[in-house]
């Protein structure tokens, strides 16, 4: 009945976290921005497009580092429900194959949109953007479809579909790989890599339309995906609807991830590790788990670009430095604690 | 209030070739046990979720209080009717007392914390099962035995007024399987409906009002009513399609169950 750690302290040092990072995040980049220069441009009373730091303050790092904040506990949240919905702990946001199919429309985008076309927006989505959420969402639909085919729609079913979808997927942006020019191809890399290198606010204002309503109800399931995690039986002899719980953590979960992927790219393990790493601090109750790892999902990916901003002179894809320093921490937590006690 | 769970020519089949059982009658009321017995593959697990609203009836209507069961919303069910499933395989790590909570689930907002009531009903089950010690244990990390204990405290946690427990005594040793029998004898006496499935002839014999044999080969009902009707070595043998011996108990005087028993070499 008790958590694991009383949960008032949870939320003290997350919000604590959250906010360090954050600041951190605002300050710390290429060029390291001084608060006292800031505060001067700021009373000042310039507008903010003449003053060079509040300009870059908020421009680029303020839309950035919400940017890389929603991203990452999207990714958080999305990964723990569907850990539960598959019941696997292999499971991440990207394991059903929709960020493959998102990289696949951000492919036939560079590939077949030529010219000027490339520049021209889709709301608040680049082609690219927009060809890769189309993609993603309709790799989704199409998972279900499939996977609903099967008269007991079991999370085994569902994970191999999507697997083998997006194994396709794969298979597919490799062919285009193949036929692309070679220009396009270092743009294309540039894309897989993964980034949160966005300015102005259009990237930030779509994802928070889309991600709040969407993380709101994922957040409600967490008493239903408890009940789950004890077989469907049990389950639904206790009231839950098994099927629609399903269907709703699905596509909600997929719409989520296909926005992510589609605006920051490829970086799905922030869903592996940080529900894991959560779970061995709160337990696996999703009440607690879901809300602490959308936050912590949101700080770790904060953290991973002001590591990204900083290592070299450049900028260093942001995929790139959330499985270089993700992947060592969760190696040390597996040594460290019970990790065997899952079974699928 | 006295609830009334009456299951009136009920059939069900997997797929259409096969029936499991047909035309069953079968009630389960406040203040009585109704064990379900019989061989392996006999269809009293199906029988169960037919009559928890898991699986609707291909023949034959489920009513609870004279009203169909599939017209109440899943929640107010829950509310009224529990069911243990034979099998559950946890998918994550929880504590002990974390999974008798969730048993709270039908009566919790889906936002909403434990209530200090909640937390006394899930202390009490705990109690009852005599799995308190265990609170805050890893779930993972108890025997077999233990685990279903665990779970028969979260069913009971659920405050149902119909119990359907399949098998909830399988991996309980003598005395624990004696405690359960003892604790639904309890619990019937306070007014709740149970069903139970069990192997154990003998203590279903002792502790229940009324048994159902059930029998594949007769894709249904062999025989209905208190034990001493039921289990008589006549019936027995054509369910299990095996020599049943039945004599009375030396102590108890219920009737006493064993198999084989006039067969003469030993295994050993
Ligand atoms: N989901 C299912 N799909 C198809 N057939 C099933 C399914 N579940 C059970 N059966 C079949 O229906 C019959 C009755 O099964 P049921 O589980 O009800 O038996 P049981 O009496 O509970 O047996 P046991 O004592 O072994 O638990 C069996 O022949 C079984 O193979
Ligand atoms: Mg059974």
């Amino acid at each position: 009945m008790k958590p694991t750690m009383s949960r008032t302290r949870i939320i003290f040092a997350l919000v604590f976290i959250t906010g360090a990072i954050g600041v951190a995040s605002l300050l710390i980049g290429t060029e390291t921005l001084s608060p006292e220069q800031a505060w001067a441009e700021w009373q000042s009373g310039r507008p903010i497009r003449e003053c060079p730091t509040l300009s870059i303050l908020f421009y680029q790092r303020l839309p950035r580092t919400l940017t890389a904040w929603l991203a990452g506990s999207a990714l958080a949240l999305v990964g723990c429900a569907f850990q539960a919905l598959l019941r696997n702990p292999l499971a991440t946001p990207y394991t059903l194959g929709i960020a493959s199919a998102g990289a696949l429309g951000a492919w036939v985008a560079t590939v077949f949109i030529q010219g000027t076309v490339l520049w021209v927006t889709v709301w608040t989505f680049s082609p690219i953007q927009a060809s890769a959420f189309v993609f993603a969402s309709l790799n989704a639909l199409f998972i279900y479809l499939l996977a609903a085919r099967n008269p007991r729609m079991a999370p085994s079913v569902l994970l191999l579909t999507g697997v083998t979808l997006g194994m396709l997927c794969n298979a597919g942006i490799l062919f285009l790989r193949y036929l692309a020019a070679p220009d396009r191809l270092v743009v294309m890399d540039r894309w897989l890599m993964g980034g949160v290198d966005v300015v102005g606010f259009d990237i930030v204002r779509t994802l928070l339309i889309g991600l709040t309503p969407c993380a709101i109800l994922l957040l409600a399931q967490s008493a239903k995906l408890d009940q789950l995690g004890f077989g469907t039986e049990l389950a639904a002899s206790r009231g839950v609807h098994v099927g629609r719980l399903q269907a709703v953590v699905f596509f909600v979960g997929s719409l989520m991830t296909a926005l992510v992927a589609s605006t920051v790219g490829p970086i799905g393990f922030v869903g592996l590790i940080v529900p894991h790493s959560v779970r061995a601090i709160t337990g696996s109750r999703h009440r607690i788990l879901m809300p602490v790892s959308l936050f912590c999902g949101g700080a770790f990916l904060c953290f991973c670009d002001i590591i990204a901003r900083r290592l070299l002179t450049g900028e260093t894809p942001i995929g790139i430095i959330t499985s270089l320093f993700g992947g060592p921490f969760f190696l040390y937590l597996l040594t460290r604690k019970r990790f065997t006690d899952w079974e699928t | 209030m006295n609830q009334r769970l009456v299951a009136h020519r009920v059939s069900f089949a997997y797929d259409p070739q096969t029936p499991v059982f047909q035309n069953i009658d079968a009630t389960i009321e406040s203040g009585r046990i109704a064990a379900i017995v019989g061989p392996n593959g006999a269809g009293k697990s199906t029988l169960l979720r037919v009559l928890s609203g898991l699986l609707r009836p291909v023949t034959g209507t489920v009513m609870l209080n004279d009203k169909p069961l599939h017209g109440l919303h899943a929640i107010d069910r829950a509310r009224l009717i529990a069911f243990l499933p034979q099998i559950i395989n946890p998918a994550f790590a929880l504590k002990v007392s974390e999974v008798v909570s969730m048993g709270r689930y039908p009566h919790m907002g889906a936002f909403a914390t434990l209530s200090p009531h909640d937390r006394n009903v899930v202390e009490r089950c705990l109690h009852d099962t005599e799995t308190y010690e265990l609170r805050s244990r890893d779930f993972m990390t108890l025997s077999g035995g233990e685990r279903q204990r665990v779970l028969v405290a979260s069913i009971l946690a659920q405050e149902p007024e119909l119990l359907l427990l399949d098998e909830p005594t399988s991996a309980l040793d003598l005395h624990h399987a004696h405690e359960v029998f003892v604790l639904l004898r309890r619990l019937a006496g306070d007014g709740y409906g149970i069903a139970v499935v069990t192997h154990d002839l003998n203590l279903a014999a002792r502790f229940c009002d009324h048994l159902l044999l059930m029998s594949q080969t007769h894709q249904g009902l062999l025989a209905d009513g208190p034990p001493e009707c039921v289990l008589t070595e006549e019936l027995l043998s054509r369910a299990y399609a095996a020599s049943i011996n039945v004599c009375a108990h030396p102590i108890t005087g219920s009737p006493l169950v064993t198999a084989e028993a006039d067969t003469l070499e030993r295994s050993r």
